[in-house]
């Protein structure tokens, strides 16, 4: 049996990066129960940090190195940047389109009935809609936005708002629908979020009604009409924010 | 320079720019240590590319905190990988990658310059400082070193911790001085 001065001795191997996988699991279930370790552990973690910097090159490192690795990314970040950004913009078309086509129904059905009550809701629908969608067009458009991309889109986040962005999503099968999820902070289950289908025009633009800042996932799944209380299918999407 | 952990957000949107502060802040340290444990300057750069190359295909290997630890354990763990594909035999003799939870590390120390720290290092005594370099660089375990030196496994223990802890106390006043 070792003695808790040993213990000790140990967590500085294993922060050391020294021990083998059978005694760096021994530490860290011990580290699990016992404060002290876990503080040394804090303690000493950083001095190895240190020790790795005493290591950075003081002569200067070939800017041909620099040169094949930027090469490469650039190279890749002009490969991936236009596939969405056009998504958006077709997007944000259609939504200027989806308004100008709700404004001229309004106009039409207020002459033909004349029911001004009626014409004045609408229009406050309307607008309602319109400032929705403004406030979509904005958040997407903003520099400050995050971005996670995926293979067939990108979750964005703008403060709390929520956005997926899909492209090119097929039609579901028939009776199906796509169901977004997110992962609560501290959950480890999906909680189920709201469901809808492809947008005919190559991008399909969802806002979430969760707080971004209260989720740390988002998924997509195809589940049969109504949704269900957990994915049934595999995730056409599972992206960490 | 920007905080890398708000530049590691912007490669994650694909941004080449942000990328290449990371790299120009950062490839010393990869490099070098690299250097140190391979000993071979072009092995070295192959390290030092595929470090940075995986951080661009795949961004959300770095979950937070301490990027500077992170990335020096990417470093020396990949180095390590090389060292272990030259020689059929070598997996026994080094060591294991380093701990992944660099969420439990504070920062602290963040910003240490590597100047500075070879200064600490230098001021610790021989026997401290020798086992632990031998450890972090070598890759050597305690037992290892303890057959090395011919010192009880113990002692290699406490001279370890004592000289990590000297090391620390030495760094945290330095930064805060």
């Amino acid at each position: 049996m070792m003695s808790h001065d040993e213990l000790l001795d140990n967590i500085a191997a294993y922060a050391l990066g020294q021990l083998s996988p059978a005694e760096a699991e021994s530490v860290v279930r011990h580290m699990q129960t016992c404060e002290q370790c876990l503080e040394e552990y804090r303690f000493l973690r950083p001095a190895v940090t240190a020790v790795a910097y005493s290591a950075e090159s003081v002569a200067d490192v070939s800017p041909l190195l620099k040169a094949r690795v930027m090469r490469h990314v650039r190279a890749e970040a002009r490969r991936s940047r236009p596939q969405i950004w056009p998504a958006y913009a077709l997007a944000a078309a259609c939504l200027a389109i989806a308004i100008f086509t709700g404004l001229a129904n309004l106009s039409l059905n207020d002459r033909l009935n004349g029911d001004r009550a009626q014409a004045v809701a609408q229009l406050n629908r309307d607008r309602a809609q319109s400032a929705a969608q403004a406030q979509t067009i904005a958040d997407l458009s903003a520099s400050d936005s995050q971005r996670h991309r995926f293979a067939r889109g990108e979750v964005v986040t703008h403060g709390t708002h929520l956005y997926i962005a899909l492209r090119d999503l097929p039609a579901p099968p028939e009776g199906h629908v796509y169901q977004a999820w997110t992962l609560p902070k501290a959950s480890k289950t999906m909680a189920p979020s709201v469901t809808f289908e492809p947008s005919e025009s190559g991008a399909t633009v969802v806002r979430l009604p969760e707080a971004a800042t209260a989720v740390v996932a988002v998924a997509v799944s195809v589940e049969p009409e109504g949704g269900s209380k957990q994915p049934t299918t595999k995730p056409i999407a599972l992206v960490r924010i | 320079m920007e905080d890398a952990s708000r530049l590691m957000e912007r490669v994650r949107a694909r941004d080449a720019d942000a990328f290449e502060v990371l790299y120009d802040e950062y490839h010393r340290l990869v490099y070098g240590l690299a250097v140190r444990v391979l000993s071979d300057a072009a092995a070295a750069e192959d390290v030092t590319q595929a470090v940075f190359l995986k951080i661009w295909s795949d961004p959300a290997l770095f979950r937070g905190g301490n990027f500077g630890a992170w990335i020096a354990r990417v470093a020396r763990n990949r180095a390590f990988d090389v060292l272990r594909s030259r020689t059929a035999h070598a997996e026994s003799a080094l060591s294991q990658a380093l701990p992944v939870d660099d969420a439990l590390e504070d920062t602290a120390l963040a910003r240490i310059d590597g100047e500075r720290v070879r200064e600490a290092l230098a001021g610790l005594p021989r026997e401290q400082r020798e086992p632990i370099e031998l450890g972090f660089f070598g890759g050597a375990s305690q037992e290892q070193i303890a057959r090395q030196t011919g010192l009880p496994l113990g002692t290699v223990k406490t001279r370890i911790r004592s000289g990590l802890r000297k090391l620390r106390t030495v760094l945290t006043g330095a930064v805060t001085a």
